[in-house]
């Protein structure tokens, strides 16, 4: 059961980091309170892990066959990828570092199976796609419809306070139910537990990374973010969850890094490409190429000193055993 | 704390809302006293205009209190205070100007022009307060804007005409000739403020459409 401390760490990462994702601009507007944010998230984080986690579990565990200390050296690989690409500010997904480390091993072992893993690209290209989409039709729709039902600047303040609350809600739930996969899903793959378990576990990680880290990560990218007025934000918030629960029910676990980012831009597709950094863009992809990469190499080579570390500890065990 | 904001269905809102028409209001009613006290000369009528002035100071505050406690959404308070205090600071501007007609004799030739300008400040106000209310029910806010820039053009002819005659008055004392200045200055720069709110509440329309 020691195993799945690896999938603990990469669960606590992850809501670490991507909490962030989901009450960054309702914070940077002022909307909501740093605890309050990180209270929802952590709560609709574990329901949505609960209730629809389990749908994307599948498609992590039958990339590879892993046995149960492959999955914790994956797990480990990717925990360890995030956190060294996290250091450098190079923004990196998840998704992507454990598809990648779960690849490194198959390969390995032979074992990958690569018609999946097409699905799973085609879906980390479609996902800010997906949110760009999301961001523009829900800006015009949104608008359109604002405009005519809810004109009186008070109604409009208060529908605009509730929204990114109810959005984020939202957010956290879809966060929840499609990343749970990418932190315990390869232990179903390898046979360590059951869905509901995985899902449950992988829930309280991402819960409690949030509830940790989480208002650290939000201070420090809600000052990164520029100002969005409460609509965008609104906006931004509703495409990154429309998009995440979408990806959810085809069942492959994408990035809400990714998704949001894709709501910017879509967003600024509207606003005339105002809100769109060049510079910043070219930071997401060449962290979106690298991670995958890096996790399958560090998979591969923790796999190769596997046994180097075993025989380590048997020298070690025969040394300081008593005679 | 959230389930409080859905269900008071904007109380505090709604609240700031009417302390800002209220104060819109009494700007009306200080315009027009100004300009009463001027038509007929009347001191007792002027030094009104000042406790007028403390009053809306009192709402300033309140309001700007209220909004701190808050009501709007962060992103909207910033706006809305700026708006409070230009309002506050026509206040301050007609208070400035009542003040200086209680230290003049007003010569009678500018008495017409003035009283037309003070007319047409009392005008714009009551524009203001319109804009205000459209701007909550979140109407277009255009017209009312461009009728503000015209009151406010014909104020600025007026000013020309005024410092021309105003040129024709033989001053016998420095400070009589100052005095009558600041006061022509400050009658005609009230309408320019008046402008600003208006353009700011354009500002504030536009953010939260």
């Amino acid at each position: 059961m020691w195993k799945v401390i690896s999938g603990i760490f990469l669960g606590w990462s992850l809501g670490a980091n991507d909490s962030a994702n989901i009450f960054g601009t309702g914070i940077t507007t002022g909307i909501v309170k740093y605890r309050t944010a990180i209270l929802l998230t952590a709560i609709f984080v574990l329901i949505g892990s609960i209730i629809e986690g389990p749908k994307c579990m599948r498609i992590v565990g039958d990339l590879s066959r892993l046995v149960p200390i492959e999955a914790f050296l994956c797990a480990l690989a990717a925990a360890i990828v995030m956190t060294i690409l996290t250091y450098f500010a190079i923004p990196a997904s998840t998704s992507q570092a454990i598809i990648g480390a779960v690849i490194g091993a198959g390969i390995l072992s032979g074992s990958a199976d690569f018609s999946k893993l097409i699905k799973i690209v085609a879906c980390w290209i479609l996902t800010p796609i997906g949110g760009m989409i999301f961001g523009y039709l829900l800006y015009h729709s949104l608008k359109f419809i604002f405009d005519k039902t809810i004109p009186s600047l008070t109604y409009r303040n208060t529908v605009y306070g509730v929204g990114i609350i109810v959005a984020g809600c939202y957010g956290a739930y879809s966060l929840g139910a499609n990343n749970v996969a990418n932190v315990t899903g390869i232990y179903v793959g390898s046979g360590l537990l059951s869905c509901q378990m995985a899902a449950f576990i992988g829930g309280l990680s991402i819960a409690s990374g949030t509830l940790t880290y989480g208002k650290k990560v939000m201070i420090t990218v809600g000052k990164g973010i520029a100002p969005l007025d409460p609509f965008t934000a609104l906006v931004t918030i509703l495409a990154e969850a429309l998009t995440l629960h979408l990806f959810t029910q085809i069942g492959v676990p994408v990035s809400s890094s990714q998704a949001i980012v894709g709501a910017v831009v879509g967003v600024g597709i509207v606003g005339g490409l105002r809100t769109i950094n060049p510079k910043m863009l070219v930071k997401i992809t060449v962290g979106w190429l690298i991670t995958p990469f890096a996790a399958g190499l560090m998979t591969i080579l923790f796999i190769y000193l596997t046994p180097f570390a075993e025989g380590l500890k048997t020298i070690l065990f025969i040394y300081f055993t008593p005679a | 704390m959230f389930l409080e904001k859905v269900f008071s269905k904007g109380k505090k809102e709604n609240e700031v809302i009417g302390d800002i028409t209220k104060q819109i209001k009494l700007l009306c009613t200080a315009c027009g006293f100004f300009k009463t006290a001027l038509e007929t000369d009347n001191p007792s009528l002027m030094r009104q205009v000042m406790d007028i002035e403390r009053e809306g100071d009192t709402i300033r505050r309140d309001i700007i209190s209220r909004i701190y406690e808050g009501a709007f959404l962060p992103y909207l308070r910033p706006d809305l205070c700026k708006f409070v205090e230009i309002v506050d600071s026509i206040f301050d501007l007609l208070e400035d100007t009542g003040y200086r007609y209680l230290d003049l004799k007003l010569p009678e030739q500018l008495r017409g022009e003035c009283i037309q300008v003070a007319f047409l400040n009392r005008r714009i106000c009551e524009m203001l307060l319109i804009t205000f209310e459209s701007m909550l029910k979140g109407e277009d806010l255009r017209e009312k804007i461009l009728a503000i820039r015209i009151y406010e053009k014909k104020i600025d002819d007026i000013k020309f005409d005024l410092i021309r005659d105003a040129r024709k008055i033989e001053i016998t004392n420095f400070w009589e000739g100052e005095i009558l200045s600041q006061f022509l200055s400050c009658l005609t720069s009230i309408s320019d403020v008046i402008e600003d709110a208006s353009d700011h509440l354009q500002v504030i329309h536009v953010s939260m459409k």
